[in-house]
């Protein structure tokens, strides 16, 4: 059972935080301004990213492998497999999540959401051909949920942004989430008990090639439209990472959540003189 | 002009500190916020879509459209951040050009590829703390989940203007105040390497942009 996919590998090898801590100290970090620099501190801690220099390797590095692997094959799974197909592959993979999410869903005590997420299990699993149809969707809307965002609703800080070998933009308290749910999947110890490993890394993979198919105009857009798109996706998975913890921004509630990030009115008026 | 810049700032002051003690904001009415999200969406997407207007003008027009809709001076100086005081006037001007041509370039495009298939919704608005109206809206596509957006919107001496979009949780000009400090602390702190950064990028923008143009030009004439 011990690290069955690459997934797994990574996060549910406890010490890979600290290995990866490490290894940031050797390649050093990023230059922290002087506390007598008010601005420039601010601006350093707003970032949030002490080991800057690991990070952008690290995502030097996936961005290789996306555009050597990753991208190609999700274009031509986008451009070659029927949209219907794609679809149906899509429901079944989240299907499969639906132990995960349910156990976050009560463990954040929202009895709405978890009997939507048995609701819609049960349905699909049986009437939905083990998933492969949602049928449950056109009456319970889906949503997912992880342990990250359990633990940040626990209360749980985020820590030093930390960009993941192969999996991207995270942070201690996200990878550790991603960790335990890949051990405890009681779908993935399912297969893996009965002898079927192999159907776990078909998992990961189309996992991870529906959901770079999902994001391909996404990330292009990044790419079209950012003079540095290290720091821009780093900005955009902190605010959503952070929206969904202090639930979607409102016309009420229109901060999206990191403390003083959003301008106020004197902010502003003082950029103006 | 420097005179009447100081008189708006220090109106604005007394404005804002009189908010403190009298929640008079309260009194801000939201529907001409909400009047011009709805009808600034629907020309953005009319001139970018529409059928007889020479390529070369639809850029331009839109550009107008922008340019009297968002607040650009407020928003360049929030996201230059610490970096807007030490630059030199030249640099701040070729910043706010730039980055004019840089959110022209992004959403004109992407007002573009919307290509009539898709509305927003306006939903409602409501003033917020800061003397400005947060507009609720959601864009529809067929047979895709609609994405909410909220519009941040301030009162200008011309009407609304606006200065922020979110769109799932996260701010745009947050995301664009990290982005570039980013690349001005990678220069050590000079602000020089990002307007080159940008210059280029928004010079390759521009060409994609005619090279499109061109591309569905001679697409139409087969």
């Amino acid at each position: 059972m011990k690290c069955q996919n690459t997934a797994s590998f990574l996060h549910s090898c406890s010490t890979v935080v600290g290995t990866v801590a490490l290894l940031a100290l050797v390649a050093g970090c990023a230059d922290k301004p002087p506390s007598s620099d008010a601005e420039a501190r601010a601006e350093y801690d707003r970032a949030n990213d002490p080991i800057e220099p690991w990070n952008r390797n690290v995502y030097k590095a996936n961005d290789y492998f996306d555009k050597a692997v990753v991208k190609p094959a999700a274009e031509r799974y986008r451009d070659y497999v029927p949209e219907v197909v794609r679809t149906h592959v899509s429901d079944f993979l989240f299907n499969l999540r639906s132990p995960i999410i349910f156990a976050n869903d009560v463990l954040q005590a929202d009895p709405d959401k978890a009997y939507a997420t048995m609701g819609r299990f049960m349905i699909n699993s049986t009437i939905g051909l083990a998933g492969i149809l949602d049928v449950a969707g056109k009456d319970i809307p889906r949503h997912d949920n992880d342990l990250g965002e359990t633990l940040g609703i626990w209360g749980v800080g985020e820590g030093p942004y930390l960009v993941l070998p192969l999996l991207g933009p995270s942070n201690p308290r996200d990878a550790f989430g991603l960790g335990v749910e890949s051990y405890a999947d009681p779908v993935g110890r399912y297969a893996s008990n009965m002898g079927y490993d192999w159907t776990n890394y078909i998992r990961d993979v189309m996992s991870g090639v529906t959901r770079r198919s999902e994001n391909l105009d996404n990330l292009d857009e990044i790419e079209r439209t950012s003079v540095d798109p290290y720091s821009t996706i780093r900005s955009l998975y902190r605010q959503y990472r952070q929206s969904l913890i202090e639930g979607k921004p409102t016309a009420d509630k229109p901060r999206p959540g990191l403390a003083g990030e959003f301008p106020d009115t004197l902010e502003l008026s003082q950029g103006a003189n | 002009m420097i005179s009447r810049r100081f008189v708006m700032g220090a109106a604005l002051f007394i404005a804002s500190s009189l908010c403190l003690s009298f929640p008079s904001h309260a009194d801000l009415d939201p529907q001409p916020a909400k009047d011009m999200v709805s009808k600034l969406s629907k020309q953005a997407i009319e001139v970018m879509t529409s059928k007889g207007i020479q390529d070369v003008d639809r850029i331009e027009k839109f550009r107008t459209l922008f340019i009297s809709s968002v607040d650009l001076p407020v928003i360049s100086r929030f996201v230059l951040g610490r970096h807007w005081k030490i630059a030199t006037p030249d640099q701040q001007q070729d910043f706010m050009k730039l980055f004019e041509d840089m959110l022209v370039y992004t959403w004109a495009v992407r007002f573009k590829e919307a290509n009539d298939q898709i509305t927003v919704q306006v939903s409602g608005a409501k003033p917020d703390a800061d003397q400005g109206v947060i507009v609720e809206s959601a864009i529809l596509r067929e047979n895709q989940e609609p994405v909410p957006v909220l519009w941040r919107l301030r009162q200008s001496d011309s009407g609304f203007r606006i200065i922020d979009l979110l769109i799932e949780g996260t701010s745009m000009i947050v995301t664009y105040r990290e982005e570039y400090a980013s690349v001005i602390n990678q220069n050590g702190g000079n602000i020089n390497g990002l307007l080159d950064l940008l210059r280029k990028k928004v010079g390759i923008m521009a060409q994609d942009e005619i090279a499109s143009q061109k591309a569905s030009a001679a697409g139409k004439a087969n």
